[in-house]
Formats: C-alpha cells, structure tokens, sequence
C-alpha cells in the first residue's frame, strides 16, 4: 500500500467517512465526523500506520488532511 | 493569576487587555454566539473592567498560546451572594477570537484548565451553561466534556442549559488531557 493509500485509509477509518471524502482540503470540524473523538482516533490511528510519535505541537496543527501530509513529511513520511 | 496547562496559559485580564478584548467581543464572529449581542463602547468596557476587579463572584481571562492572544475565558457564581471560593456552581463561558484556533483541538485546551480550576481548586461541585438552542457547535464542544441537558429547558425554543458533574467530567476527558498534555 502506498503512503498515500495508507493516510487515505487511516483518515477513512477514524472518521468513519468514504475514501473518496479524505481530500486535502478536509478539515477538523468541517464535517460532523470529524470532531474531537475522531481527531484523538486519528491520532492513534495515523502514529499506529506510520510508526510515529506525534507531539502535541503536530497534534494540533493536524487539523487538515493537507496538514496531516506536511507534518508527516517531518517524520520522514513520503506521499 | 495564571493558570497553566494543556498548551495554553490564562492570564487574568489587565487594563492593557481590555481594548483587545473589546473588539473580539464586538465581532460578529463572536458576538453571534453570545446571549448579548450588543456593541460594547470603550467607557462600557471601562466600566465593566473597573467593576469585575471588585468581584469576587467572576473571573476573566486571556487565553494565550505560544505567547499569541486568542481568546477569553471567564467564570461566575451561578448563585448570587456567593464569592468563587464557596460556589456550589459555576458558570464558564469561552470564546476563541482567533479564526485559526476557533474550529481547532486547542479549543479545548482553555476549558480543560478552567474546568480543573473550578473543580480542583475552587473545590465547586457542577459547571453551569446557558447555550444558544442554534449554536450546535458549542452543544457538541460541551457533550464531549460531559455537560447534559437540563430537563427544564428542553421545551424552551431560545436557549438550553447544561450541567456538568465532576465525576462526568473527569471521565469524559481522560483521553482528551492526554492528548493536549504530551
């Protein structure tokens, strides 16, 4: 599975949402989905796939699918 | 005062704060979800700073994070007569003023250390709210710390009230207080 496959199916998987629905412009509040019990499985989620520990400073400025790329790219994630 | 915790800091608001908080406050992205939508002139503010320094039944907050102004916090005595030191409830009330903030995790961050405050340290035994019926956003924000709806508003149009219990409360945000304290 590609990285992006994988953030596709981490983000799918926490929210509860279609594949098709984890664009970049998606955003933490932006759908219903998408809220604080989510964000917290999205986090498990996202350090569980990439074998990363996120810290809190990360853990807030995910509030995007776009976001979520560049502060994996710091962890040595590719896309 | 300060309170710190969960990435953010409390400052107890100060003269030099008041005009900043003043805008926020007139600004309809905030003033939409307040029960008071009135402008709020400078000798309003003035008045409304000189008052609270005498009151020991509130206290105000500016939020800040990473050193940046991004909002208010505040608490008062539900009861009247009562000083924060004896509560038995208290009323919190939170607003974001910083658009990057307002629909972000962080949001949280205030309100988990007011809450603790509340319950910790001033020693009260519930948090109290009157929520806007239309403002879903901040019924969601509460039905995650734990809050429920009172019985006697659920047949009022307007506005809902909202209770939180301690033991709620501790259980709701385990996770939450995890997740902001790393």
């Amino acid at each position: 599975m590609s990285t992006k496959q994988q953030l596709q199916s981490a983000f799918s998987e926490s929210l509860g949402i279609e594949p098709t629905q984890v664009i970049d412009s998606l955003s933490y509040n932006s759908i219903a989905e998408w809220d604080s019990t989510a964000h917290m499985i999205l986090i498990a989620e996202l350090e569980n796939e990439f074998k990363v520990m996120l810290d809190t400073d990360d853990i807030i400025d995910m509030s995007s699918v776009a976001k979520a790329k560049e502060i994996l790219a710091k962890y040595n994630v590719e896309f | 005062m300060e309170l710190s915790g969960y990435q953010v800091v409390l400052h107890e608001v100060t003269q030099s704060d008041i005009e900043l908080i003043r805008q926020w406050r007139n600004d309809p992205n905030v003033s939409q979800y307040m029960l008071c939508q009135d402008i709020i002139s400078q000798k309003q503010q003035l008045a409304w700073f000189k008052n609270i320094q005498l009151d020991t039944s509130q206290q105000h907050f500016v939020i800040h994070y990473k050193g940046l102004p991004i909002g208010v916090a505040n608490i008062r005595t539900c009861y009247q007569g009562e000083s924060l030191n004896t509560a038995r409830a208290i009323e919190p009330g939170l607003y974001i003023a910083n658009d990057k903030y307002r629909n972000n995790i962080l949001a949280f961050a205030p309100t988990l250390l007011l809450n603790d405050y509340c319950f910790e340290q001033l020693g009260c035994q519930e948090l109290k709210a009157i929520v806007k019926a239309d403002n879903t956003a901040a019924l969601n924000y509460n039905a995650k710390l734990g809050y429920q709806i009172e019985k006697s508003t659920e047949n009022q149009a307007d506005v809902i009230a909202i209770t939180l219990h301690k033991n709620d409360y501790q259980q709701r945000t385990v996770q939450l207080k995890a997740l902001l304290s790393r």
